[in-house]
């Protein structure tokens, strides 16, 4: 079966603090204000430190949603990873970029663009999006490609031979270190992983990073299911708040035997503004 | 010897809430963790059946939420509702039928007795008694209580050891593998779903976890609720079941949190009667 593109409309966000407290409460108790948490954020970029900034959930680029609840959530549903994003409204008008991932909840695109278009972005924004890739197949039995334009499969660090899928990944996170998104569908919502500079291996955790995440299972809801494994982008940066963390868009999910992974802790991240101009890996 | 807490100094608020409708939408059906559909109750309304001290799993049922699912209409009324709600707190219905509240799940849960759950409805309104928020045992600063009714801990197994150490008995320990749906949200809300219950699904789900009843105490490890729900090894949360049989994927029976902190700080005792059974 062939897959569908459509186009979609994402609005830039405007960053929301709920109630008349700017606090939150972080995993030591301490309050902080969130700044980064959404919006558009300037400096963050492609393989920037996922622990390199003192803010919250901050992603590299501008989020975008829809006002209508309904709609925002088929806009996050059906945004993929590697679609390409034109602005169609204000300063930045023509200016492209493309999708690096999503978050959850009430449902966020987070799309990358050249800092330049991004300062000339304003909250409330049009920004069409080229949604293409749900429905996607890498033709391995047991292995589901999920969240990822096709167009990736052939530029991203894994080998398809023997029935099996061999990705380069920056590490591996056991599933008890996952935290908020268990439970919720993971074409809507990310999974925020509970690592820190001192999990070992993952100090060097870069935004666009490919990570596996060990007995976690994506494809009907994501939750824990012994001997799976799911592969994901790191989309944004870490949080202080507890049980939340650097936020991991799933790509590929199946049995682990049918995806092994390669551990580079050095490389450059899978995904970078080379990668999705569409240079080869 | 019992815990010392600054019970005394704890103030009482009367909340009202009604008995909320279970929801759906037009789609029907949700997958499990297999892929397959279903569509079963469990969650909202007045659920019949199941009380503290019953298995929690092994009904056909989602999101299990035993007798009365209670909110309120307004949106800043019913958070606080939900969050200054305790579990062991006396609920009244409108008939003046009592019963006591055992854990939270975005509604307040109330268990009473069958023959009163079984004239209650949807859109009755509930009265709350709530007290506990604030409560600390005094001569365990490390730890910290959530969303316990003062005569629950008095009720509690247990107690502070001539070691310093609180002991609290508890019918299962969770390894942080369970932690699903709920990580990441605020300690006064809901609950912590837990995989690994999924009773009649696949074994590679399992965590060992189809044992649990509703009621039932149980430590979970590296977890800790000081300021939301978060791993940390080396902590232990200490939680009660208030929800059940989960199909769902992600989902599970949930602790409502109780006390947290350093592992060092409990001697937790493993009991198969450690139920919530002993606030009645």
């Amino acid at each position: 079966m062939s897959t569908l593109a459509v186009n979609l409309l994402g609005i830039v966000e405007h960053p929301e603090i709920d109630g008349m407290t700017p606090y939150r409460i972080d995993a030591d108790g301490r309050p902080y204000v969130p700044a980064g948490d959404g919006g558009v954020v300037l400096g963050v970029r492609l393989g920037d430190p996922a622990f390199g900034f003192d803010a919250d959930h901050v992603a590299p680029g501008a989020c975008l949603v829809h006002p209508d609840p309904a709609a925002r959530h088929a806009l996050t549903a059906y945004a993929c990873v590697g679609n390409e994003v034109v602005v169609r409204t204000g300063a930045a008008r023509g200016a492209r970029g493309w999708v690096v991932g999503k978050r959850g909840e009430a449902g966020r695109v987070i799309v990358s663009m050249a800092q330049e278009h991004l300062a000339a972005l304003r909250p409330g924004d049009g920004i069409s999006v080229r949604g293409h890739g749900q429905g996607a197949s890498l033709g391995v039995p047991g292995v589901e490609v999920l969240n990822l334009d096709p167009r990736l499969l052939g530029l991203l660090p894994l080998r398809v031979e023997d029935g099996k899928v061999t990705v380069t990944v920056r590490g591996t996170v056991p599933s008890r270190l996952v935290g908020n998104g268990l439970g919720r569908p993971a074409q809507m919502w990310d999974l925020d992983v509970q690592v820190t500079p001192s999990t070992p291996g993952l100090a060097g955790l870069r935004l666009g990073d490919l990570v596996a995440l060990d007995d976690v299972d994506v494809r009907h809801n994501m939750g824990y299911r012994r001997g799976w494994r799911t592969v994901g982008v790191v989309a944004h940066g870490d949080s202080p708040l507890p049980g939340h963390g650097p936020g991991v868009t799933p790509v590929l999910t199946g049995p682990a035997d049918l995806l092994p992974v390669t551990v580079d802790p050095g490389g450059e991240p899978a995904l970078s503004e080379t990668v999705l101009s569409g240079a080869p890996y | 010897m019992r815990a010392e807490t600054n019970a005394a100094r704890l103030v009482t608020q009367i909340l009202t809430g009604e008995v909320w409708p279970p929801l759906a939408d037009r789609n029907g059906p949700r997958l499990d963790a297999d892929g397959r559909a279903f569509l079963l109750p469990g969650m909202g309304g007045v659920t019949l059946g199941v009380h503290c001290g019953d298995p929690a799993t092994g009904y056909a049922a989602d999101h299990l939420e035993p007798g009365l699912s209670i909110r309120h209409r307004d949106p800043g009324a019913n958070m606080a509702l939900q969050f200054l709600t305790c579990v062991g707190n006396t609920v009244r219905t409108a008939s003046g039928a009592e019963g006591f509240v055992i854990g939270q799940h975005a509604y307040v849960l109330a268990d009473l007795p069958e023959e009163a759950l079984a004239e209650v409805t949807v859109g009755d309104p509930v009265t709350v008694v709530a007290r506990g928020q604030g409560l600390r045992l005094t001569d365990h600063p490390a730890l910290a209580v959530k969303n316990c009714s003062p005569e629950l801990v008095e009720r509690m197994p247990g107690g502070t050891r001539a070691d310093g150490r609180l002991e609290v008995h508890v019918a299962a320990t969770v390894p942080a593998e369970a932690v699903g749906a709920g990580a990441g949200m605020a300690s006064e809300f809901a609950n912590t779903d837990l995989m690994g219950a999924y009773a009649g699904l696949s074994p590679d789900l399992s965590l060992g976890l189809e044992g649990l009843r509703i009621g039932d105490f149980v430590a979970i490890e590296d977890a800790d609720h000081r300021f939301g729900r978060g791993y940390r090894s080396g902590y232990v949360t200490i939680g009660v079941i208030s929800t059940g049989h989960c199909m769902l994927h992600g989902h599970g029976p949930g602790p409502s949190s109780l006390i947290t902190g350093p592992a060092e700080a409990f001697h937790i005792v493993r009991s198969p009667d450690a139920n919530l059974e002993v606030i009645r």
